[in-house]
């Protein structure tokens, strides 16, 4: 394997497309006829819609039709299995029945022959409601039916007895709230049915789950359904699974016989597109006299929908990150009136390692000993959950270097001891952690005949870079340079390849393309080498291929003379590539975060002003993309700590700042110094590029340690996200007025 | 709910919305002349490319619809007559009715920045606006600054520097920055470009290779004046 390419920062080979505004993203797409769907939603949480009056809005111009509960085709339920590949978050379809279940959940879609249209059309729509009474959030729901038992759940040994007669231990309970994705481009379908065949241009991570589920949902055939998500303005999960939109614009395609867009409102993208659920986690640990862990205990609950049950698994890394005989982790669900959950950016980490990460500051602090040296001797050395070596693990290595650049020696332990002018300044740290999986994954590679090679998978490029990556595989195998490879992904008339979430599709999709390139330099060789070919008296394993010219014994022929003089279009692999073998070692990423924060009393400002992040994601395929991804992982973990909250009215479930103004997220003018380490120790028993992966990890842990640094700054302990600046001022007196 | 399609009519008024006086006025006063005397050289040379070309594209059938309003919109050098609703998004009609797609719509409500483009050199949230109010004016979309092949420095810099993730806010940044380096009352050190550019929000986070890219980008919009 060529090292200059593998492991090299190439800039992007779709960079082209996206700085022009030419990449065409879903709603990009104008098929003839095209008609525009706008959805009515749900002003009430909970409830019957008893009528909906269209007197108005049917009168109103270029309306084709409007489709609701009394008025939509009969459709089916998916089985929702993601092994099955037909999974969505919320089962329910849409205008199934007169039932609301959440504000902001579809109750009817106008069909117009314009946008102004159908939008000026779908607020003359009127809709009645028998309003009930809505449970608000996760108290309420516990309070009012109490929780249902969740998944990954885990323990051994005996936590309760070894934390009462441990040396010191702490116990708290900490708090994170609905967090929404807010992926900058709104969910879109557009949907077209040519007779029985449905075509889609769907903002996706996971195409080939999308034509799974139509299928089912429509009683089809999956070869009846194509799905095109070649650009989407990223997704963060909740683009991994179908919404009721795109069942909403197939069904009116088919009934007004023209494709029909829908895009969903940016209100609605924090009710009928998922969220990251609000949980509650309680954390008991303790130590001996020296430090050590000798129980752990993280239960949680979080809020899910009426619907359906999603389970947020906080304890997820809990159950291996530290070394400890005596561990328990339980995830329990309470239904509460929004729309059902989903995988955020690490789904079950990041709000699981903001509890953890907090609780072990806490408990470093009460052992008396520093958090990085506490970290230090507590890290598990192998995976104690499933008694399995790890893979690869050099979370003290990360934890040390970024210590070390950070400059973690020159922090005073003492809350509020070190100022610098009028502002206080807090260190914290935390530890990163996240899975790293790999799956089946088929992958088609042509060399063809004018120098190029065309490189198919049905995965997707949800903005991490895997164009590029894809095509460094390609470029590593075959010698040829990135600017004559052609990589085609999200469409699901090429082979299949993973959903984009998990931080899995760098391991799993590389080594079926690397696979693929090597069985078309096979079959290349196979047609030198055969009766008309310019090798016919070389055996084929003899040919040597490099740089795109054949070879033997001196006798060198570039590969397009050779597919040229047979007339042929190209060489051709295909190749399938199984999943992780994970009987013998668990994989996992690691990394730490050290965080500078600045607090100033005077004017209640909080900034988090210096990031340093050490990651062992094993080889970063890309330098410059891989890092991008830590650093905006980084930006969105800062937001996560310090600004974002989907707020709901307690008294009817309403979200009350469903928009891009005052559900904060990080700006331009909230980013602060970031220096990303990357570690580079090959993983070659997860693959043979040793990558696991890094779309998630640099969220992890992040919000612990700006919460850490925090309470290093001001001596207060926020367990409850997000660390408003409201949340510091309490306890601060009221400055004296004249 | 409807809020952001309602029409401030500050600018309508001034002039008869269909009088050619108010494009002559427009093009010879407003756009390219105020460039002229502020924008770098590099600016200069592209404004008149775009004067050059201009040729007029009789678009649209004739007389308008019912509740439509005929108006002009120079587009990227192109001179568009459309008849349009009233309350049709100066956003939607590009992308609907001239398929430029290049510019995103990110929230529809003035908040994240994705739909900027140039107004007579103006940087604004063209979801905000309403196109009636936009008879006669030269509008600048991504599109319209790469010179065939040759990518625009602010283009060329956001490549080089992956100041992107997923792309789809990148219209908009690009659109922002190329309006801030061509604005002199804008600060060029780091902490005034990340204020300048705050309106334009990237969820993927890109904003350390973002700033990179827009300071990258100056220089060699300087060095070619």
């Amino acid at each position: 394997m060529s090292d200059s390419i593998i492991g090299a920062g190439p800039r992007r080979i779709d960079g082209r497309l996206k700085v022009s505004g030419a990449a065409p993203y879903a709603a990009d797409h104008y098929p003839d006829n095209m008609a525009y769907g706008y959805g009515v939603f749900s002003t009430i949480a909970s409830g019957r819609v008893t009528n909906i009056d269209l007197s108005e809005a049917r009168r109103s111009p270029g309306v084709i039709d409007i489709f609701h509960h009394g008025h939509f085709p009969s459709l089916y339920h998916t089985p929702s299995s993601m092994m099955q590949g037909n999974k969505v978050e919320e089962t329910r379809l849409p205008f199934e029945d007169d039932r609301v279940y959440y504000e902001g959940q579809f109750v009817a879609l106008v069909v117009a022959d314009s946008l102004e249209n159908a939008r000026a059309a779908a607020y003359k729509v009127k809709v009645s409601y028998d309003e009930e009474k809505a449970i608000a959030n996760l108290d309420q729901g516990v309070k009012a039916h109490g929780t249902q038992k969740g998944k990954g759940n885990h323990s051994r040994g005996n936590p309760g007895a070894s934390f009462e007669s441990a040396a010191h231990s702490i116990d708290y309970t900490y708090a994170t709230p609905v967090e929404t994705h807010n992926p900058m481009e709104m969910h879109a379908t557009v949907a077209s049915w040519r007779g029985d065949r449905l075509h889609v241009y769907e903002s996706s991570q996971g195409v080939l789950q999308e034509k799974g589920a139509l299928a089912k949902i429509f009683g089809i055939a999956p070869n009846q359904i194509e799905v095109e998500s070649p650009f989407i303005g990223s997704g963060f999960g909740s683009k991994l699974w179908m919404w009721p939109h795109a069942v909403t614009a197939a069904a009116a395609s088919r009934e007004t016989g023209r494709p029909v867009q829908v895009v969903v409102p940016r209100q609605q993208m924090f009710t009928t597109t998922g969220h990251r659920p609000e949980t509650r986690q309680r954390l008991r640990l303790a130590t001996d006299n020296q430090g050590r862990l000798v129980s752990v205990r993280h239960e949680s609950i979080n809020a899910t929908s009426f619907t359906d049950q999603y389970v947020e698994t906080c304890g997820s890394v809990t159950k291996s990150l530290y070394s400890c005989d005596n561990v328990l982790v339980s995830h329990e669900t309470t239904r509460v009136n929004r729309g059902t959950p989903t995988s955020m950016r690490a789904p079950g980490a990041a709000p699981g390692l903001f509890a953890l990460e907090s609780a072990i500051d806490e408990m470093a602090i009460e052992a008396g000993i520093d958090p990085v040296e506490f970290r230090l001797n507590n890290y598990a050395d192998r995976d104690e959950s499933q008694d399995l070596p790890f893979s690869s693990n050099h979370i003290k290595d990360a934890t040390r270097q970024a210590a070390e650049k950070f400059g973690w020696s020159k922090r005073t332990p003492e809350p509020g001891s070190m100022r610098e002018g009028n502002e206080f300044v807090g260190y914290g740290m935390a530890a990163c952690n996240w899975e790293a999986m790999r799956f089946p994954c088929d992958a088609r590679v042509s060399l063809r005949a004018d120098g190029t090679a065309y490189v198919t998978c049905a995965t997707q490029d949800i903005g991490t870079g895997t164009y590029t990556i894809v095509a460094q595989a390609v470029s590593d195998v075959t010698g040829l340079p990135l600017e004559r490879i052609t990589v085609k992904l999200g469409d699901t008339s090429y082979p299949e390849g993973p959903l984009s979430g998990g931080s899995w599709t760098t391991a799993t999709t590389l080594p079926a393309v690397a696979e693929a390139s090597r069985k078309a330099i096979e079959q290349l060789k196979s047609h030198a080498t055969s009766g008309q070919g310019a090798f016919s008296d070389v055996a084929a394993e003899d040919l040597s291929f490099e740089n795109g010219q054949l070879s033997h014994n001196g006798r060198a022929m570039d590969y397009t003379e050779v597919l040229g003089a047979q007339r042929l279009a190209s060489a051709d692999g295909e190749a399938h590539t199984g999943g992780a073998d994970t009987s013998k070692y668990s994989f996992r990423s690691f990394g730490a975060h050290f965080v500078e924060v600045r607090w100033d009393p005077g004017i209640s400002n909080l900034r988090v002003s210096r990031v340093v992040s050490a990651i062992d994601v094993g080889r970063a395929i890309n330098t410059l993309t891989a890092r991008n991804q830590v650093e905006g992982a980084v930006v969105m973990g800062l937001g996560m700590a310090h600004f974002e909250a989907t707020d709901y009215d307690h008294r009817n479930a309403r979200p009350v700042n469903n928009n891009y103004a005052e559900y904060l997220v990080a700006t331009h003018a909230d980013q602060p110094e970031i220096d990303v380490i990357l570690l580079d120790n090959p993983d070659y028993e997860f693959n043979e590029y040793g990558a696991r992966g890094i779309g998630e990890i640099g969220i992890t842990g992040m919000a612990a340690a700006v919460a850490n640094a925090v309470y290093h700054a001001t001596g207060k302990r926020i367990r409850e996200l997000p660390i408003s600046k409201d949340k510091l001022m309490e306890g601060i007196p009221e400055p004296q007025r004249a | 709910m409807s809020d952001h399609h309602k029409d401030d009519g500050s600018r309508v008024e001034t002039f008869d919305a269909r009088s050619p006086s108010r494009r002559r006025f427009l093009k010879s006063m407003g756009a390219s002349g105020l460039a002229a005397a502020t924008a770098p050289a590099w600016a200069q040379i592209a404004q008149a490319s775009q004067s050059q070309a201009e040729p007029v594209e009789p678009r649209d059938d004739g007389a308008p619809g019912e509740g439509e309003q005929q108006i002009q919109l120079i587009v990227n050098g192109v001179e568009h007559t459309l008849n349009v609703k009233p309350n049709a998004v100066l956003l939607d009609v590009l992308r609907d009715r001239l398929e430029l797609t290049g510019t995103k719509k990110g929230c529809d409500q003035g908040q994240c920045g994705a739909c900027t483009l140039l107004v007579n050199d103006t940087a604004i949230n063209s979801c905000l606006s309403l196109a009636v109010s936009h008879d006669g004016d030269e509008i600048t979309t991504i599109e319209e600054l790469s010179q065939g092949d040759e990518l625009h420095p602010v283009q060329a810099a956001f490549w080089a520097h992956d100041a992107y993730q997923c792309g789809y806010c990148t219209s908009g940044q690009i659109m922002s920055a190329v309006a801030i380096l061509n604005d002199d009352n804008i600060g060029s050190d780091d902490a005034s470009v990340r204020e300048a550019m705050s309106g334009n929000i990237c969820r993927c986070g890109a904003y350390k290779n973002i700033l990179a890219a827009v300071q990258d980008a100056r220089g060699k919009m300087k060095g070619a004046s």
